[in-house]
């Protein structure tokens, strides 16, 4: 495959590691459309937006990954940095930049993609046959009209119907599940869209919603993608879905486990893939 | 594209030691960032708090001073639906409402000590067993 020219670093952040698959499709997109990508993301890459607790622990996080990311540009011209996650972007924007002088400008995978979606739209040749309702925040719409971009890259599947749910309060489902009832509200909401609009499939744009969603799969006959795979469907792909296949009762390879660690695999990963879901 | 602000600071601690009272004197305390804010209503404060007692707890807590208790439930809520910037008719001045009230958050939780921390040491190590549990060790090497 023909690798682009424009060298970016794609900056998945934390949690998205739950989702391999999606990094993958996400890498494979922006290449489709003529980019360079070098994937980043884990603690490492850390933005701090989860420490408020901690912040001169978080300030130093920031400030490790915004030198990763000039070291980046300056040496590797990536000089764009493309996010995935809202809580990164916003957190970017508003606080890593102003307390670091950053050598790199941001933008969001949704609008590199709706950018340059007529390089898009050859490729996507095989029809996908679903009514699909969007599961939509609020959030991040100040930053990014991402609503709309995503929308716009799946309005050009060729056979998929989009039907457009309501729009939750917060950037992402995990910023509802720390208020009670906030987000088993959000998803009877989903859910009772996607009945009344006829839609065997619910669409989440991020990795925290995929992650809450998961566990339904199914529930009335509704199936859960993410739009990079419904995408990838679009070019032909028949993308896999590890974490949303352990959720709904499955379990990750034993090799896989042994390698990762059995005894932290038990005490860490089993209790969130066996939580009940949000509603 | 969002373009990136000028740093202002050396740090993120500093800069939001220097945005904080920037942006508590610019809000007015009108209240109508918390009358936008849909996660009010899931902590039952609509039409039970005072929305301009609410939003001059912001003020207090930037301050390092004790905020009311509506405040704290109000900020401990903030799940950056971003609603309040729009709504703040002191936007066009600088006030951004969405990082001031993630300021005052902060002050609740590290200065006046009205919000417990919320720690989870496990995050991390989840987060890297689910990357062993996926990637090759290339992808290991070459993202994390």
């Amino acid at each position: 495959m023909d690798v682009g020219t424009e060298r970016i670093t794609f900056w998945f952040g934390c949690n998205m590691l739950r989702h391999a698959e999606m990094i993958r499709l996400s890498i494979m997109l922006l290449e489709r459309v003529g980019y360079n990508v070098a994937a980043a993301g884990g603690p490492a890459y850390c933005c701090g937006t989860a420490h408020d607790h901690q912040p001169h622990g978080a300030s130093n996080m920031a400030a490790r990954t915004v030198a990763r990311f000039n070291d980046a540009a300056d040496n590797e011209g990536r000089g764009k940095v493309v996010t995935w996650c809202p809580s990164c972007h916003m957190h970017m924007s508003d606080i890593m930049a102003p307390g670091n002088a950053a050598a790199f400008e941001i933008a969001h995978i949704t609008e590199l993609l709706a950018d340059r979606a007529e390089r898009l739209a050859p490729l996507l040749q095989t029809e996908v046959k679903r009514r699909v309702l969007l599961h939509r925040h609020a959030g991040l719409a100040t930053h990014v009209a991402v609503n709309d971009r995503v929308s716009g890259l799946l309005a050009r599947i060729p056979g998929l119907q989009l039907v457009p749910g309501p729009v939750h309060p917060g950037h992402m489902c995990s910023a509802l599940a720390a208020v009670p009832g906030a987000l088993s509200k959000a998803t009877r909401e989903t859910w009772a869209a996607a009945g009344a609009g006829s839609c065997d499939t619910v669409c989440t744009i991020f990795h925290s919603c995929h992650r809450e969603l998961a566990a339904l799969e199914g529930k009335d006959g509704v199936r859960v993608r993410n739009w990079v795979h419904l995408v990838a469907e679009g070019m032909g792909i028949e993308a896999s879905d590890a974490y949303l296949g352990w959720r709904t009762g499955g379990a990750p390879d034993i090799a896989a486990i042994e390698r990762a660690d059995e005894a932290r695999y038990r005490a860490l990963v089993e209790p969130e893939l066996r939580k009940p879901s949000p509603s | 594209m969002t373009k990136l602000q000028a740093a202002r600071a050396e740090t993120t601690e500093a800069y939001l030691a220097l945005a904080g009272p920037e942006l508590a004197a610019l809000c007015t305390a009108c209240g109508a960032c918390f009358g936008a804010c849909p996660m009010v209503d899931h902590i039952g404060l609509r039409g039970g708090a005072d929305p301009k007692a609410v939003t001059d707890g912001l003020r207090r807590l930037v301050r390092g001073d004790a905020a009311p208790k509506e405040t704290i439930a109000w900020v401990g809520a903030c799940a950056k639906s971003g609603l309040c910037v729009a709504a703040c008719p002191q936007r066009d001045a600088g006030l951004d409402a969405m990082l001031l009230v993630r300021i005052a958050k902060q002050a609740a939780l590290n200065a006046t000590r009205q919000l417990p921390a919320k720690q989870d040491p496990t995050a991390f190590p989840r987060i890297k067993i689910f990357a062993r549990l996926q990637l090759s060790d290339e992808e290991l090497e070459k993202w994390m």
